[in-house]
């Protein structure tokens, strides 16, 4: 256990040096070969949110199986982890909170109630601090995690229907997908205030970084394009279109994913140049989409057939299909 | 007298909250049948979108764009009520369609953002039908009355879904 974690560590700070693509690109290649050929390779799994079912599944994703299936009553939805990638805070949008997962023992060990309807769902990687997207206001929570579960700490005015999170690495910077305002809120996080909103496409959903936190993408459902905003700049800077009712983003391979929740498909593009260049067919609805940690597979959740999509992001091909509970959701940052 | 009470519900449901698609979760709802006829058979009475008349209490479609996917169609019920639906998807050699319910009271259908996918399998000389949809509930915020909850919205859908694919049958094993 202990040398499973401190290889995760390595294995993330070579990650974040590699501002030079190339080099770092090879270091980090090779480190990815070193550690598929070791014994100690990393398990990789998928923490799933099945909404209708009431439950968080933990998936091998190399042996595609559910390991566990967390009861987590309440209509679980979003989720995300923490920056030791030891807890998850799942939304429970019915059930009006945020319950806490032990993911070493796969058990809910807090639960905090929230008021309104908290889905979207994102945590400060430096600080740890929990962001709660209020579907039915203009708010977002900030909860402090503790060793009792999660405390209400404050809110930070947004636009309508805050929906997907994000926050910089340098865990300075919060932006929030405002889905009624089609904009995106830019929130200075020391100040816990808005300091630029910025217009996208229509209902914005998914919001999603790139590795280096300078470009945010968003999904907008109602006009079928993906939204590139240059986060310094504060502005949109282009769009590409996608397929019908497009949801969350996920990055690999230098290319960019999209579920399309009508088509049935996931859209890739280029990121630099925001040209379409595929759309890979999935399963019934999907909806959460997230790439691995060694970035060899892009996980899509299909919440109408009950299962999960396994895409080789370099040759853009579909390598598995695991079942599922129902309804899965895994909206936010799914993957460890 | 429930009718006008549900509308004035909806009415409230309007004004509050008109900027509000739906609420966070989505239900979904499928039923099948079998139906001893071949599936070119099935595929003539429901793989036209303009002509609802097979879906029960349907009287009159009125639409344009045939069958090319963003067509759309208004649907007449009995008692004068309308639903506007577009065709999302359409293969003809699949023999599946999809669409979405674009404008529906919720006293007629209890469900917001609806979607619903029409699929037909021939086996042999027997074809298997199936009608699924997906939605949220009709009322747009927390703590639902009980007409316009997740339960309310399923149970209006498959209540549907059941009667239609009855209606399918009976027709399709009618005579030739």
């Amino acid at each position: 256990m202990m040398r499973r974690v401190g290889v995760l560590r390595r294995f993330r700070g070579v990650r974040r040096l590699s501002s030079s693509p190339i080099r770092g690109g090879r270091a980090y290649l090779a480190l990815a070969g070193l550690l598929a050929c070791g014994g100690t390779a990393l398990a990789q799994e998928a923490l799933v949110t099945a909404q209708l079912g009431n439950a968080v599944e933990v998936v091998d994703l190399a042996s595609r199986k559910i390991l566990q299936s967390i009861p987590v009553p309440g209509a679980p939805a979003g989720i995300a982890l923490s920056p030791d990638r030891k807890t998850a805070y799942v939304t429970r949008p019915e059930g009006h909170g945020v319950s806490v997962i032990d993911l070493a023992a796969r058990k809910v060990t807090a639960s905090l109630d929230l008021p309104g309807g908290p889905l979207g769902i994102g945590v400060n990687p430096k600080s740890g601090e929990v962001y709660v997207a209020d579907w039915y206001g203009t708010r977002v929570f900030v909860l402090r995690p503790g060793a009792e579960g999660l405390t209400l700490e404050g809110e930070i005015a947004t636009g309508q229907s805050p929906s997907g999170i994000a926050v910089t690495p340098d865990g300075a910077t919060l932006l929030v997908a405002n889905r009624e305002s089609d904009s995106v809120s830019i929130i200075d996080v020391a100040s816990r205030r808005e300091t630029r909103r910025v217009a996208v496409g229509q209902h914005p959903f998914g919001l999603t970084l790139s590795a280096d936190g300078a470009t945010a993408y968003t999904a907008n459902v109602v006009s079928n394009d993906v939204s590139a905003i240059d986060i310094a700049a504060g502005r949109e800077t282009g769009r590409v279109a996608t397929g019908q009712r497009p949801y969350v983003i996920a990055l690999a391979a230098g290319k960019g994913f999209v579920t399309d929740q009508y088509s049935n498909t996931v859209t890739v593009f280029d990121p630099a140049s925001l040209k379409r260049l595929a759309a890979i067919d999935v399963g019934d609805h999907p909806e959460g989409i997230a790439a691995t940690r060694d970035g060899r597979t892009v996980v899509v959740a299909n919440w109408g057939d009950n299962s999960l999509s396994l895409i080789d992001p370099s040759t853009l091909t579909i390598t598995g299909t695991v079942e599922t509970g129902d309804g899965p959701r895994a909206f936010g940052d799914f993957l460890r | 007298m429930k009718f006008r009470t549900l509308a004035a519900v909806a009415a409230l449901a309007t004004v509050t909250f008109a900027a509000q698609a739906h609420g966070p979760t989505r239900q979904k709802v499928s039923e099948s049948i079998e139906i001893n006829a071949p599936a070119d058979k099935v595929w003539a009475i429901v793989g036209n979108f303009q002509d609802g008349s097979w879906i029960p209490l349907v009287e009159k479609t009125e639409g344009k764009g045939g069958n090319e996917v963003k067509a759309t169609r208004t649907l007449t019920l009995k008692g004068g009520a309308t639903v506007e639906e577009e065709l999302a998807k359409y293969d003809a050699e699949k023999k599946t369609l999809m669409y979405r319910i674009n404008k529906v009271d919720v006293k007629t259908l209890p469900v917001n953002d609806y979607s619903s996918t029409i699929e037909v399998e021939g086996e042999g000389d027997k074809t298997k039908m199936t009608w699924r949809g997906a939605f949220y509930r009709g009322y747009m915020n927390n703590d639902p009355p009980p007409e316009l909850n997740d339960e309310a919205a399923k149970k209006a859908v498959l209540g549907l879904y059941k009667a239609g694919l009855e209606n399918v049958k009976a027709k399709a094993e009618k005579g030739s």
